[in-house]
């Protein structure tokens, strides 16, 4: 019955996600405030049924869904729609939906094309750290994706006379952006170190130099170089922007494409 | 203030060279998850028949041990250390209270503020304010510029403890049945394995392996543990970590004519054990403890839990095969006057024993880093100015952010 339940809420939450893509395009085309309500609203709908998709998961699995590449996905996705929506909640722009919502799409597409029966865990995996380990690492990667989206929107805006520009101005999209990378980079931080002090307990080690470990040092170095560069040399704007996009495709890389091409010990990931 | 440094000093502590390293410490280490490691020189050379020795030459084959890695890793906790060391004299300044920084640069302007609104802002929000001429200006979380330096120090004392421990820590395994025991003669204590067993999910899955081990020190009472996958065991500085595991299983041959035991005794799958007697070898192929078929008729491990128990087991005479065989526990062989049989099969636990006094400096590096970075992005120095009417914010590291806040709460007052 929890299968039922998640495949269902699943396909609405994927379609009010796509619906709300068209919505925040129309909004941006437009301009107008009651098409991006009703395209929040979608979001917020779509979230909802999301989470209940992972609740009956995690009801149906005993543990919540954090294990493989379907769980993972599944919840990466939720991170980024959780993202954009405490942004929006924030600060009220909703046109950041437009780059966002296809992304959030995007993985959950690549979930549905994973295997979804549920496994139980193996014994590495039955930790407490797994729950932090991999909801922050949730929360980092929704928060670098959103921040990879507002620089998306930076860089069109830049062609943009002022009348048409997406965000107010280009100064509040390069800002929203180093905001947001601020918390995935020490969510991030949090990633590589609570995996550093459970791999410590389950194989003696803090650290191994397995692919997945070290694909996230090299995001994290990616990020830092961002933000170091940012506060101490007010490096903004084009070059700023640019820089999130490179540490999203490191994100992104590090997610699927060491799983698909690297022998790593997170293989259970996949 | 850094005029009077050297060049040198200037450039190693400087932000250029530490993207640079951080640039350099990255490609490397990228280098090293797309090469495999710790492969024989050969193998290099085959597969990479222009760059092999080049691999070789810069240590690339052992990325994260090479002197190139090693050395770079240096040059970056000497910058960071510099770096750290350097700031840290302006970073003191500010922190004092009469450091405020230049309103007119980078900041932003919030008007028509009615001044007690704005007294009573700073007050409820837990400001510091202070009269500046006829103006006022109030500031909060001075201690935030240390954030920086906080997170560099975790880092440092970070590479530290990873150099403690590459050169301190030691490794090996024991393998242990039950009833076998290891002794720490250094440390003065012996572990004893009491049990090992595996526990099963209901589609047969490996839940957890668990060593159930006794400790009995020089002179003390023993004292029993269970550790598993995810729950080491610390004894006296020495940590036990289930690692591996495997069966044995015990070989009898028996003398038909005699009547007499010829041999007893544990091997696991795929080894053998030859008898110079007879010339024959009995090889164990494999133990299957709950056998099943695959689609080529091979026999296949269904799980590993003793259900429904077989060995495949091969006879060679003079290096000819002369039979495959799948028997059951204590089913025989009949090979001329020999009958072979395997009678059980016993799980040892191989335990991981490493000795590391890095842990508590990582540990401590891990704290201080979190602390720093917390402290550095969220509790960065702020600062408030009020003269005329207008309020004016600042903050260096999230200017924008910070006068979007105090905006957004002087708009709810209104």
């Amino acid at each position: 019955m929890y299968q039922v339940i998640e495949n269902t809420t699943f396909t609405i939450a994927f379609i009010c996600y796509a619906v709300s893509a068209l919505l925040y395009f129309v909004h941006i085309a437009k301009l107008s405030r009651q098409v991006e309500r009703i395209a929040v609203g979608a979001t917020a709908l779509g979230l909802v049924l999301h989470t209940i998709a992972m609740g009956a998961r995690t009801i149906g699995a005993g543990r919540l869904p954090f294990s493989n590449q379907y769980e993972f996905a599944l919840s990466f996705a939720w991170g980024i729609v959780l993202s954009f929506l405490v942004l929006y909640l924030l600060y009220r722009y909703g046109a950041i939906g437009a780059f966002v919502m296809p992304l959030a799409i995007l993985v959950m597409g690549y979930a549905s094309l994973q295997n979804k029966s549920v496994r139980p865990l193996m014994p590495a995996l039955q930790s407490m750290w797994l729950t932090f380990h991999v909801g922050t690492a949730i929360l980092s990667y929704g928060s670098f994706a959103l921040a990879c989206a507002i620089s998306v929107i930076y860089l069109i805006d830049l062609k943009r006379s002022d009348e048409r520009k997406i965000l107010h101005d280009s100064e509040t999209s390069d800002m929203l952006s180093y905001r947001v990378v601020v918390f995935g980079f020490l969510m991030l931080s949090v990633v590589i170190i609570s995996g550093a002090i459970w791999a410590q307990k389950a194989w003696s080690r803090y650290w191994a130099w397995d692919p997945k470990e070290t694909w996230s040092l090299i995001t994290w170095i990616i990020y830092a170089i961002y933000l170091h560069l940012r506060l101490r040399r007010n490096w903004r704007g084009k070059s700023a922007a640019w820089f999130s996009i490179i540490g999203f495709v490191s994100v992104i890389f590090t997610f699927v494409g060491v799983n698909i091409l690297l022998p790593s010990i997170h293989s259970y990931a996949t | 203030m850094n005029t009077r440094r050297s060049p040198l000093i200037r450039f190693a502590s400087s932000l250029g060279f530490a993207i640079i390293l951080l640039s350099l410490i990255a490609g490397y280490i990228v280098i090293g998850t797309l090469l495999i490691q710790h492969a024989a020189d050969a193998v290099y050379l085959e597969r990479y028949p222009t760059i092999g020795p080049l691999i070789l030459a810069l240590g690339l084959n052992k990325a994260y041990s090479s002197p190139l890695f090693l050395f770079l890793m240096v040059l970056f906790s000497i910058n960071l250390t510099l770096c750290t060391i350097t700031s840290l004299k302006g970073q003191l300044i500010q922190l004092k209270q009469d450091y405020y920084p230049s309103f007119t640069q980078q900041a932003y302007t919030i008007d028509g503020i009615d001044e007690a609104a704005f007294v009573a802002f700073a007050k409820r929000r837990g400001y510091r304010l202070e009269e500046a001429g006829d103006n006022k200006r109030a500031a909060k979380y001075r201690f935030g510029v240390l954030g920086a330096a906080i997170t560099h120090l975790g880092i440092i004392i970070l590479c530290l403890g990873g150099a403690i421990g590459n050169m301190s820590a030691s490794e090996e395994m024991v393998n242990l049945l039950p009833g076998g025991q290891s002794r720490f003669e250094e440390e003065g204590f012996t572990i004893t394995l009491d049990d090992f067993y595996l526990s099963f999910d209901d589609n047969g899955a490996i839940k957890q392996y668990i060593s159930e081990v006794v400790i009995t020190d020089d002179g003390s009472e023993p004292t029993a543990h269970a550790l598993w996958v995810n729950k080491p065991l610390r004894h006296k500085g020495v940590g036990f970590y289930q690692a591996n595991w495997g069966w044995v299983n015990n070989l009898v041959i028996i003398d038909t004519e005699s009547g007499e035991k010829r041999v007893e005794g544990m091997i696991r799958s795929g080894k053998s054990y030859f008898d110079q007697q007879s010339h024959l070898t009995v090889y164990l192929y494999g133990y299957y403890p709950e056998m099943g078929v695959g689609h080529n008729q091979e026999p296949v491990k269904k799980s590993e839990r003793q259900i429904d128990p077989y060995y495949a087991v091969i006879l060679y005479k003079y290096g000819q095969n002369i039979g495959s065989y799948i028997i059951s526990p204590g089913e025989h062989i009949h090979h001329e006057n020999l009958a072979i049989t395997f009678t059980h099969s016993v799980a040892y636990t191989g335990l991981l024993v490493r000795r590391d006094h890095s842990y508590p400096i990582v540990l401590t590096a891990f704290i201080i880093m979190l602390i720093g970075l917390v402290v550095s992005f969220y509790a960065y120095p702020r600062f408030l100015s009020y003269a005329d009417g207008v309020v004016t914010t600042k903050s260096r590291r999230n200017g924008w952010i910070f006068h979007q806040s105090i905006k957004s709460a002087f708009a709810r007052k209104r």
